[in-house]
């Protein structure tokens, strides 16, 4: 353990951009989520064979692929845009995180994008008629009623998809962002003593792994609570 | 910025030189993960303590980490020990490929058993009961009763989680191995075209999720078909 101690700082920085990288990448797959889902869910013909297309592509194929294929496509997209404007610019490249969570929100929103789907399909047409019955426009039907009752239906499933999400910010160490596996690989570097810093990096991520599981434990009691009739 | 029709040309020959890499990488840990899921799912439904606490530990801890963070520990981490490569297992975790497997097959076990304990609680427990009473050991139920039917309910995961696992080979390029991932990789480094080759190793890799499924699908149609009603 002694390897390790004059990296305990650099590993809590690391875990921090890990953490950073799943909030932001969360939000990106709640959104990618929804709109999936509504655009399956849509009677527009084009709309639901994008959303078909993109979920066969990003569930069909290795993360590893898809972010390294967001990284460096989108320097090269990004250079050519910018030699348009300026011809002097050399390179333009879009920053490890961004690419990462990006890339990580498109993977795990393609996933999202079926549980969502599955969820608005479970919600009790009766409520929806009601809803309407009572005057109540499509937009709040969608907010007060679509939502709160889907979302009780994809909270089990969408806690696996949190779990693969936080487990697949690892993969943005292969470009190069300083998260946890990065500092590992530094510290190796230092230090040549690969297995503990690994084992670090893994007992961080079973963290990790162990916080999301309780919150959506917790989350799924809250949302299930007027069903829950020992109260 | 272009696509090159002539590299995409080029590299897909290079890429498929590494498929059959990529089939060894998944059916060998197909097969040793499924072992090691029955292995772990009797010991889990055995109904001791001191059996089934230890593989509780196991498939938490596999689940919960990242599968390239143990690939890095098995690769880099265990031959940092002395009594690791004094074993007979060195030979083995000598290889890149070996490390790989074993990694690969630790990992899928641990998700395969929890599958596979899905299927078994899946089965009504009327039957289990029933077999009881016509006096059928317990072991002869598991066999001849349970097994069958918890098969054919857990067929659909298997299939997801196979794919999972066919994903999870392209990690393999991490370590130095040359399946289709890593030699994309090798390409893109030469020739600086990250669409047209990743976009092309996509495509190969869709068509391989799409094999597994179809496969599944017809076996799966095989084995229910007791339960579709005559015409």
């Amino acid at each position: 353990m002694s390897a390790v101690s004059g990296w305990w700082d650099d590993f809590f920085w690391g875990s921090l951009v890990v953490v950073e990288l799943f909030f932001v990448a969360l939000i990106m797959t709640i959104l990618f989520g929804l709109i999936g889902a509504g655009a399956k869910l849509s009677n527009n013909r084009v709309a639901k064979s994008i959303a078909s297309g993109y979920t066969v592509v990003f569930r069909g194929t290795p993360e590893i692929l898809v972010l390294l294929l967001f990284y460096f496509g989108s320097a090269i997209t990004l250079t050519a845009i910018a030699q348009i404007f300026d011809p002097e610019i050399q390179f333009v490249d879009i920053s490890p995180f961004w690419a990462g969570s990006f890339a990580i929100a498109l993977i795990i929103g393609s996933y999202a994008t079926e549980t969502f789907r599955g969820a608005f399909l479970g919600v009790d047409s009766g409520q929806i008629e009601a809803a309407r019955a009572l005057g109540i426009s499509s937009l709040k039907t969608f907010i007060y009623v679509r939502i709160p009752a889907m979302w009780r239906l994809a909270l089990p499933p969408f806690g696996n998809h949190m779990l693969s999400l936080v487990k697949d910010t690892a993969l943005v160490a292969i470009i190069g962002l300083e998260e946890t596996l990065f500092v590992a690989e530094q510290a190796i570097g230092y230090t040549g003593k690969p297995f503990i810093m690994y084992m670090v990096v893994g007992a961080i991520y079973l963290g990790f792994s162990t916080i999301i599981t309780i919150t959506v434990t917790g989350l799924e009691r809250y949302a299930n609570r007027h069903l829950d009739v020992t109260r | 910025m272009s696509f090159d029709i002539e590299i995409i040309l080029n590299s897909i020959p290079k890429i498929l030189m590494g498929i059959g890499l990529t089939f060894e990488l998944l059916f060998l840990s197909l097969v040793l993960g499924t072992v090691l899921g029955i292995f772990l799912l009797i010991l889990r439904i055995s109904g001791r303590w001191y059996l089934a606490w230890p593989t509780i530990v196991y498939i938490y801890i596999f689940r919960g980490t990242p599968i390239l963070v143990q690939i890095f520990i098995i690769y880099y981490g265990l031959p940092q020990l002395e009594f690791v490569r004094d074993s007979t297992v060195w030979p083995i975790l000598r290889e890149p490929f070996g490390c790989a497997i074993v990694a690969l097959s630790l990992n899928s076990g641990a998700y395969l058993s929890e599958i596979f304990r899905g299927g078994v609680l899946g089965v009504d427990r009327g039957l289990k009961e029933a077999a009881a009473a016509l006096g059928i050991s317990v072991r002869q139920r598991f066999i001849y009763i349970t097994s069958p039917i918890a098969i054919r309910l857990c067929l659909p995961a298997y299939s997801n989680d196979t794919v999972s696992l066919m994903k999870s080979t392209a990690l393999a390029s991490t370590i130095t191995l040359l399946d289709m991932m890593g030699i994309a990789r090798t390409i893109v480094a030469e020739t600086y075209a990250p669409y047209e080759v990743f976009i092309s190793l996509m495509v190969i890799y869709l068509i391989i999720t799409w094999v597994i499924q179809r496969t599944f699908t017809s076996i799966e149609k095989r084995m229910s078909r007791h339960l579709r009603r005559e015409a």
